[in-house]
C-alpha cells in the first residue's frame, strides 16, 4: 500500500481547436520525488507541467493534488463543472512555481517580489512575510540584493529570486518551467546549484529541463515525451544508460556524443 | 501695445474657460476610461458594450457628437447650458480615447508576470491593483498626457455653440476689429501656452515613475 501522492494525474489531456498537444498523460508524483519532463521541443512537456497547476486547461483526464481534484467539481466533466478560480487557487495552493523567463515583477524590488505571494496571495501580515521572504533570498544567496530592482540583476539572479519566490510560500511541489533555459551558459550553474539544494532539502520537484545531466543526476523519475505522449519513463539510471525505444536512444545521442567519456554511464 | 493691452483681459478670461472646460473633461473622461478598461477586464460580457462605445465615439467627429448632446438632449427632457454640453461630450469623446489607452498599457504587461501572479494565489483584483497598474500606467503616462492636449485642442470645437472659450473669443475681436494678426496670434499662444505645459508635467511625472524600470 503506498501514500496518498501528491500530485497525481490520470489521462491528461489538452487540445487546442483541433490541435492536440497532450494526450493520455499519467504520473504520480510522491511527496520527496524530483521528476524531470524530458523531450524534443514542442512535445507537450511544459504543457503537461502547465496542467498540473491549471494554468493550462486541460480538458481530459484528472490532475489530483493532495487529494483534491483540480480545476473542475466532478471527474465525468461539462464546463459547468469548472471551478471557479477562487476554488483552483485553494487547490494548488500547495503548489509554486518557477518559470522560464522569470517573470518577476520589475516595479517591486528583489524583497517586494518574494513578499508578493505571501502578503497578497496567503495574507500573511507585512513583518512576517518580510522575515519569510529574507529567509528565502538567504537560501538563493541574494540576501545583497534585496533592495535591488530586478533589472540591475543579471539573468542568474533574476532566476534565484525567482526560486527565492516560490520558495517563501513553503510549497509542498515545485514546478520548475525550464529555469535555466534563458540563461548564459555561464548563469545556468548558480542556478542548478539552488535546485540542487533544494533537491537535498527534499523539496518535490517537476521541472522540464533540456539538462541531460543535471535530470540524470537529480531525478528519482525521468519522463521522456514525443507529440504530446509519454514515450519512455522511468528511474533515470536505467531510462538514460538503457532506453528501451529506439527515439529516446536517438534523442540521447547528441548528449552522450557531447559528454564524451566521464559521463556516458550515470552515476547517480 | 495699445491693441494687444486691450485684448488681454478677455483673452485671459478666455484661457481660463478653455482651461476649465478641457480639464473638467479630461479629468471625467479620464475616470470614464479607467473605468470602461477595468470593467472591462472584470466582466467578459462587458466586451460588447465597450466595443460598441469606443467604435461609436472613434467613428463620429466631435462637432457631430457636440451636436447631438447640445441639441438633441433636450428632445428627451435634457437641456444643458452650453458649458455643460461642451464638457458633456467632451468627456464623452476623450473617454472613448482614454479607455484605449488604457487598455494598451495594461496590455503591455507581459501575460508571464499575471500567470506568476495567479499561481502564487493572487487574486486577478490584486493582480489588477498590484501588478498592472502601477506599471500600465507608467506606460501610458505620456499617451495620457497627450490626450490631455488633444483634449484642450478640440475643446475649440465648442466655440460653435457660444462657449466663450479661446478661439469664439478669438473670433468675436476678430469680427469686431478687422484686426486679425494679433488676436489670432494670441489664440496660437495660448493654446501653445496651455498645451506645453501639459506635456511638461507629463513628461516629468512619466520620468519619475519609470526611473527603476531602466535598470
Amino acid at each position: 500500500m503506498s501514500t496518498l501522492p501528491l500530485l497525481e494525474l490520470r489521462g491528461v489531456g489538452k487540445s487546442y481547436g483541433t490541435h492536440r498537444v497532450l494526450s493520455d498523460f499519467d504520473l504520480r508524483v510522491q511527496a520527496g520525488e524530483i521528476v524531470s519532463l524530458i523531450g524534443p521541443s514542442g512535445s507537450g512537456k511544459t504543457t503537461a507541467l502547465r496542467c498540473m497547476n491549471f494554468l493550462e486547461r486541460y480538458d481530459e483526464g484528472e490532475v489530483w493534488i493532495g487529494g483534491q481534484l483540480l480545476g473542475y467539481s466532478g471527474i465525468g466533466r461539462r464546463e459547468s463543472d469548472r471551478d471557479s478560480e477562487a476554488k483552483v487557487d485553494e487547490v494548488r495552493n500547495p503548489v509554486s512555481m518557477v518559470f522560464q523567463q522569470f517573470n518577476l515583477w520589475p516595479h517591486m524590488t528583489v524583497r517586494e517580489n518574494v513578499m508578493a505571494p505571501l502578503v497578497l496571495g496567503k495574507r500573511i501580515a507585512k513583518p512576517q512575510a518580510r522575515t519569510l521572504a529574507d529567509q528565502a533570498l538567504a537560501r538563493v544567496g541574494l540576501s545583497a540584493k534585496a533592495d535591488a530592482y530586478p533589472a540591475r540583476l543579471s539573468g542568474g539572479q533574476q532566476q534565484r529570486v525567482g526560486i527565492a519566490r516560490a520558495l517563501a510560500v513553503k510549497p509542498r511541489l515545485m514546478l520548475l518551467d525550464e529555469p535555466t533555459s534563458a540563461l548564459d551558459p555561464e548563469l545556468v550553474e548558480e542556478v542548478l546549484q539552488v535546485i540542487r539544494s533544494l533537491a537535498d532539502d527534499g523539496m518535490t520537484m517537476v521541472m522540464v529541463t533540456h539538462e541531460m545531466s543535471f535530470a540524470a543526476q537529480i531525478s528519482s523519475q525521468v519522463v521522456f515525451m514525443e507529440a504530446g505522449r509519454i514515450v519512455e519513463s522511468g528511474a533515470p539510471q536505467p531510462l538514460f544508460n538503457t532506453p528501451e525505444t529506439e527515439r529516446l536512444r536517438q534523442f540521447l545521442k547528441p548528449w552522450f556524443n557531447r559528454s564524451l567519456t566521464p559521463r556516458t554511464q550515470v552515476t547517480p | 501695445m495699445h491693441e494687444l493691452l486691450s485684448y488681454l483681459p478677455e483673452f485671459a478670461n478666455a484661457l481660463l474657460v478653455t482651461l476649465g472646460i478641457s480639464l473638467a473633461a479630461a479629468w471625467v473622461g479620464l475616470v470614464l476610461g479607467f473605468g470602461l478598461n477595468a470593467l472591462r477586464l472584470a466582466l467578459p460580457g462587458f466586451g460588447v458594450i465597450y466595443r460598441l462605445y469606443v467604435w461609436l465615439i472613434r467613428g463620429t467627429p466631435f462637432l457631430a457628437q457636440l451636436a447631438v448632446v447640445y441639441f438633441g438632449l433636450p428632445i428627451i427632457g435634457l437641456r444643458l447650458e452650453a458649458v455643460e454640453a461642451s464638457i458633456l461630450s467632451l468627456a464623452l469623446y476623450s473617454g472613448a480615447y482614454f479607455a484605449e489607452l488604457f487598455r494598451s498599457a495594461w496590455a503591455s504587461v507581459p501575460n508571464g508576470q499575471l500567470e506568476a501572479a495567479r499561481v502564487h494565489g493572487i487574486s486577478r483584483t490584486l493582480v489588477f491593483w498590484h501588478v498592472q497598474a502601477p506599471q500600465a500606467m507608467a506606460f501610458a503616462l505620456p499617451l495620457l498626457g497627450n490626450q490631455v492636449i488633444l483634449t484642450i485642442k478640440e475643446s475649440a470645437v465648442t466655440s460653435i455653440i457660444t462657449v466663450p472659450e479661446l478661439t469664439m473669443t478669438a473670433g468675436r475681436i476678430v469680427s469686431t476689429t478687422f484686426s486679425y494678426v494679433l488676436p489670432y496670434a494670441l489664440l496660437v499662444l495660448s493654446y501653445w501656452l496651455l498645451t506645453s505645459t501639459v506635456a511638461a508635467v507629463a513628461r516629468t511625472l512619466g520620468q519619475r515613475m519609470t526611473r527603476h524600470l531602466r535598470g
